[in-house]
C-alpha cells in the first residue's frame, strides 16, 4: 500500500487540543504515513514537535502563512 | 525518497537571538541565507515571559514579541527560513553539507547558534512522562490546561521562578521544589519576594526529584530531602522543570571542539576549530547567556562568515588561476623586512605585465588567503602555476630566485 498523506486541522485551536489530537491521529497511520497538522498557535509549535521527534518521527514545518503553520510528520515506527 | 539538493553562501543552524542577527547581518550583506529552527522561531527568549533588560525596550517586551521584530528584520533582508530539525553535518573543506529530513543543503559557511535544550533532573521514571504526559519546560504552552490544578516547579532560577508565578494565574496551588535552605534561591531578588508572598506558592526547600510516578500520566512527583534523606510523596496534576539548559551539540561531537559540558569553544571571532564554520549564542562555551550578548555573537558571526566567503572568491577568482602563471607576495605591513622587499616585488610586476599575475597579500589585515596558500610567515613568495601552488619561497627572497622558479 502507499504511503498516504493526512491533514489535520487544528487552526483555531489552542494548546494542548492541538497536540492531543495529533497523537491520537497518528496512532491511527502506518508506518511511512505523513501527517500534516494545521495549526496557528505558536505553542503548538513548541510542544507537537517536541513530541513527535521525542517518539522518533521526522518533523519539518512549513510557515503557511504569517502566524499559520503546518507541522509535517513523518511516521517511523 | 531522494533528497533535495539546495546552494546557500550560509546555513545558520539555530533561530534565536543569535541566529536572526546573523542572519540579519548575513542578508544585508546580501548573501544567499538559510536559517534553519527546529521549532518556534525565536529560541529561548520566547520562553520568557518579560524581558526587562534588552536595552532599547524601556517598557519591556514578551520574549515572543522582541524575538518577532528580529524575525521581520531578517525577513526584511531576505533571509529564508525553513523549519525542522538538522539531521547531520560534514564540515571539512569548502563545501560545507547540513541535511535535514528531506534536504541537503550545500554551503559556503555554516553558523551555530543552536542553543541549548531544557535539562532532565535525571530521576527514575522521567522517560515516561515528558512532554504530553505531564512532564512540562514551557509554562506558556501548558499553564492553561492546568487551569484549577496543583502543578509543580522544580528549580529555583529566575526561569523558574518568573514562570511559576506565572502558573498562579491558572493553577490553584505551584509547589516548588527547592535545592537550597529555606529562603534561598537562585532568582533575582525581586522575583524572589514576589514569589514568597504570592499566597498560591509553596516552598519544598532542601529536596530533589527522586522519582515521577503515575499510571500513564504524572501523578505523583516524589521528592527526596537532601539532609535526612527521607521521601515526601507529593500528587500533582503536572510538573514543570526550570533546572537549566544543556547545549545542542550532539550532531557537532568529534567535528566541532567543545568543553566537557558540550559547550562550542570558539575565539573572539566566533570562529570554531574548522574553516567557515562559527558559533554563536547559548550554544557557546561564555560567560553571560543573555538575548544582549547573543546579539553580539550573531553580528560577529554573520560578519565573520561574510569576510570567510569574500576571502574564498578573492582566492579562486584572483589567486588560483590558470590562465598565467601568478606569484603571490605573502607580507605584513608592519614588517620593516617585508617592506624592504616591496620594490623588488613592484618592479618584477612592472617587467611581466600580462605574463605573470603579481598579487599581494598583506596577512596584518587577515591571515586566511596566506593560510589558504599554506603560508604562516611573512615574507614569503607562492608561485602558482596551473591554478595551483607550485613553489614556496621563503628564504632569500629576490629577483633571481622568482625568475629561477617561473622558469
Amino acid at each position: 500500500m502507499m504511503a498516504q498523506e493526512v491533514l489535520l486541522d487544528c487552526l483555531g485551536e489552542a494548546c494542548p487540543v492541538p497536540l492531543v489530537k495529533t497523537e491520537k491521529k497518528l496512532t491511527t497511520l502506518a508506518v511511512g504515513d505523513i501527517l500534516v497538522v494545521q495549526i496557528d498557535h505558536s505553542c503548538a509549535m513548541k510542544n507537537i514537535p517536541e513530541w513527535a521527534r521525542k517518539e522518533g518521527h521526522n518533523v519539518e514545518i512549513e510557515e503557511v502563512d504569517d502566524g499559520e503553520w503546518e507541522v509535517i510528520i513523518e511516521k517511523v515506527k | 525518497m531522494k533528497k533535495k539538493v539546495e546552494q546557500y553562501d550560509v546555513v545558520i543552524i539555530g533561530g534565536g537571538a543569535a541566529g536572526l542577527t546573523a542572519g540579519i547581518y548575513c542578508g544585508r550583506a546580501r548573501l544567499k541565507t538559510l536559517l534553519i529552527e527546529k521549532s518556534l522561531v525565536g529560541g529561548l527568549a520566547t520562553y520568557t515571559n518579560e524581558i526587562e533588560n534588552y536595552p532599547g525596550f524601556p517598557d519591556g517586551a514578551t520574549g515572543l514579541e522582541l524575538m518577532n521584530l528580529f524575525h521581520k528584520q531578517a525577513k526584511k533582508f531576505d533571509v529564508r527560513f525553513k523549519l525542522t530539525d538538522v539531521k547531520s553535518v560534514r564540515l571539512e573543506g569548502e563545501t560545507k553539507i547540513v541535511e535535514t529530513f528531506r534536504t541537503i543543503y550545500e554551503t559556503k559557511a555554516v553558523i551555530v547558534a543552536g542553543g541549548g535544550k531544557p535539562r532532565l533532573t535525571g530521576a527514575k521514571g522521567e522517560e515516561d512522562y515528558l512532554y504530553d504526559k505531564g512532564i512540562s519546560f514551557c509554562a506558556t504552552c501548558d499553564a492553561a490546561a492546568n487551569t484549577g490544578k496543583t502543578v509543580m516547579v522544580v528549580g529555583s532560577g529566575d526561569a523558574a521562578i518568573e514562570e511559576g508565578m506565572f502558573l498562579t494565574k491558572f493553577a490553584d496551588k505551584v509547589i516548588v521544589s527547592v535545592l537550597h535552605d529555606e529562603g534561598r534561591m537562585d532568582c533575582n531578588e525581586i522575583a524572589k519576594s514576589e514569589a514568597l508572598a504570592n499566597p498560591k506558592m509553596e516552598f519544598i526547600w532542601n529536596t530533589v526529584v527522586d522519582e515521577f510516578t503515575g499510571e500513564g500520566r504524572l501523578e505523583e512527583v516524589i521528592l527526596r530531602n537532601l539532609k535526612t534523606d527521607a521521601l515526601l510523596p507529593v500528587k500533582v496534576d503536572a510538573c514543570f522543570l526550570f533546572i537549566g539548559y544543556i547545549p545542542n551539540t550532539e550532531i557537532f561531537k568529534d567535528i566541532l571542539n567543545m568543553n566537557n559540558s558540550g559547550y562550542l569553544i570558539t575565539n573572539e571571532k566566533m570562529e570554531t576549530n574548522i574553516e567557515g564554520v562559527f558559533a554563536a549564542g547559548d550554544v557557546r562555551d561564555k560567560f553571560l547567556k543573555q538575548v544582549a550578548t547573543a546579539v553580539g555573537d550573531g553580528a560577529i558571526a554573520g560578519y565573520g562568515a561574510e569576510k570567510y566567503i569574500a576571502e574564498s572568491e578573492t582566492f579562486h577568482n584572483q589567486i588560483m588561476q590558470d590562465d598565467m602563471p601568478g606569484l603571490v607576495f605573502v607580507w605584513n605591513a608592519v614588517d620593516p623586512k617585508c617592506r624592504d622587499l616591496m620594490p623588488i616585488i613592484e618592479k618584477y610586476e612592472a617587467e611581466n605585465q600580462g605574463k605573470v599575475r603579481v598579487i599581494k597579500v598583506d596577512i596584518y589585515k587577515s591571515a586566511g588567503i596566506a593560510n589558504r596558500l599554506g603560508v604562516f610567515e611573512a615574507p614569503c613568495v607562492a608561485m602558482i602555476k596551473d591554478g595551483k601552488v607550485f613553489k614556496i619561497i621563503k628564504d632569500r627572497i629576490c629577483e633571481d630566485e622568482i625568475i629561477a622558479a617561473i622558469e
